[in-house]
């Protein structure tokens, strides 16, 4: 009994060293599967202090910053000169109320948000909201507390949009997905992917010029139209915080 | 207290439907669609007291819901109540694997009655040169909420329907 048990203590998987190899052995397996990403992680994070021009980075982006600050205030002054010219309606911080999500639909037919202002805070039929990105919907009920927002993708939704590089107007129809899809009464237009959709000058439901979306793809023209998807900028399923415009169109 | 609250359980839950239809649990979506939750109160309560009452309590959750969704012009209302007298016409099964089985497919069946009644709302009211868009985004959305409606029904019928059969018990 004991020379048996001698002999099988003296096997490979009995020794400790055998194990650590084959443990090594296991983890290069790992190394060559995985492509070396461990070993270009490890690299990525010892070599970081040592990257050149990061600080001659974040002196771009300040200046990149501050050159885009100065545009934009020369744009706003302007748009405002522009629009005092042809007598056309202003925003105000006063026209606008803020006002936080407290139920999401943004799934299925039902493609709705309430929101935690209504009309004892001045929220009307009709008034335009925006989100992070550009325009949400347009609030179409309200209570004293709350007010709903019907979304661009409900089925019920149409707004009128225009398309600034090739100066043409379209309608936006929601179909009950993530995309609503642009309508495009002239079979001949110059659409293309990348194309950015705003609120139209036109449209009588909406104040021109807020963003809205891209084009995401075009589909091949039918009949006298032609018809593209639009990837929307503002996204009602992960926004918490939206504004109210309070200003009617006229 | 208890004794109220034995009696009114099925009411208590009547009233979390249209809070858990505003709530839209997004972790338990598919595609961004929910699960039809009206249909997993209505089954049990049609099964127990019958198509009549399934066709009341029908069209009032019909008019609850109506009243959440915006779209004034599509109603819920003749799904649900088809549904409510559907389900009433069913009888319970004596064998629980069965049952859970038999409640899966007949939420299912009732999501896609509902889903397709409130597509062709949607389809007659925008009779236009346009309604092929609305096809394939419809579609998804139809199987989407019967495939998770058909999901959940097992879980959550059978456990509705021995409360209200509990509560339904305790109030004869």
């Amino acid at each position: 009994m004991q020379g048996i048990r001698r002999i099988s203590s003296s096997r490979w998987w009995h020794k400790k060293k055998n194990w650590i190899f084959f443990g090594i052995f296991l983890f290069l397996v790992f190394v060559r599967i995985s492509k070396g990403s461990i070993y270009k992680d490890f690299y990525y994070f010892i070599s970081k202090p040592f990257w050149p021009g990061s600080f001659q980075k974040d002196l771009i982006l300040k200046s990149i910053d501050q050159e885009s600050l100065i545009k934009l205030n020369l744009l706003k002054k302007d748009n405002k000169r522009l629009r005092e010219i042809l007598s056309l309606q202003e925003l105000s911080n006063d026209d606008y109320i803020s006002a936080a999500v407290i139920s999401r639909k943004t799934g299925s037919w039902w493609r709705q948000l309430i929101l935690n202002k209504g009309s004892k805070d001045g929220v009307e039929i009709g008034s335009t909201v925006i989100g992070p990105g550009g325009l949400l919907g347009r609030v179409n009920n309200t209570s004293l507390f709350t007010s709903s927002v019907i979304l661009l993708t409900s089925p019920e939704s149409k707004v009128g949009v225009w398309l600034d590089r090739i100066q043409i107007n379209g309608l936006l129809v929601g179909l009950g997905d993530e995309y609503p899809s642009l309508i495009l009464y002239s079979k001949y237009a110059d659409i293309k992917v990348g194309d950015f959709v705003s609120s139209s000058p036109a449209s009588t439901l909406l104040p021109p010029n807020i963003p809205i979306g891209i084009v995401q793809s075009v589909e091949e023209p039918m009949k006298s139209k032609k018809i593209a998807k639009i990837s929307l900028l503002a996204k009602p399923q992960v926004i918490d915080w939206v504004q109210i415009l309070k200003v009617k169109i006229k | 207290m208890n004794k109220f609250f034995t009696k009114q359980l099925c009411i208590l839950f009547f009233i979390l439907i249209p809070i858990i239809f505003l709530w839209h649990p997004n972790w338990l979506g598919f595609l961004g669609v929910q699960p039809y939750w009206p249909l997993f109160w209505l089954l049990p309560w049609s099964m127990i007291y019958g198509s009549i009452n399934g066709l009341i309590f029908g069209l009032f959750l019909g008019l609850i819901l109506d009243s959440l969704t915006l779209d004034g012009n599509f109603t819920q209302i003749p799904g649900l109540i088809i549904c409510g007298v559907f389900f009433g016409r069913i009888k319970l099964h004596h064998d629980n694997l069965v049952g859970h089985f038999r409640y899966g497919l007949i939420c299912s069946f009732g999501s896609f009655l509902c889903g397709s009644l409130y597509f062709f709302q949607i389809l007659f009211k925008n009779l236009s040169e346009n309604n092929f868009l609305l096809f394939i985004p419809s579609f998804q959305n139809i199987l989407a909420e019967v495939f998770l409606t058909g999901l959940f029904a097992p879980f959550i019928c059978s456990k509705l329907l021995r409360i209200f059969k509990f509560s339904w018990k305790k109030v004869e």
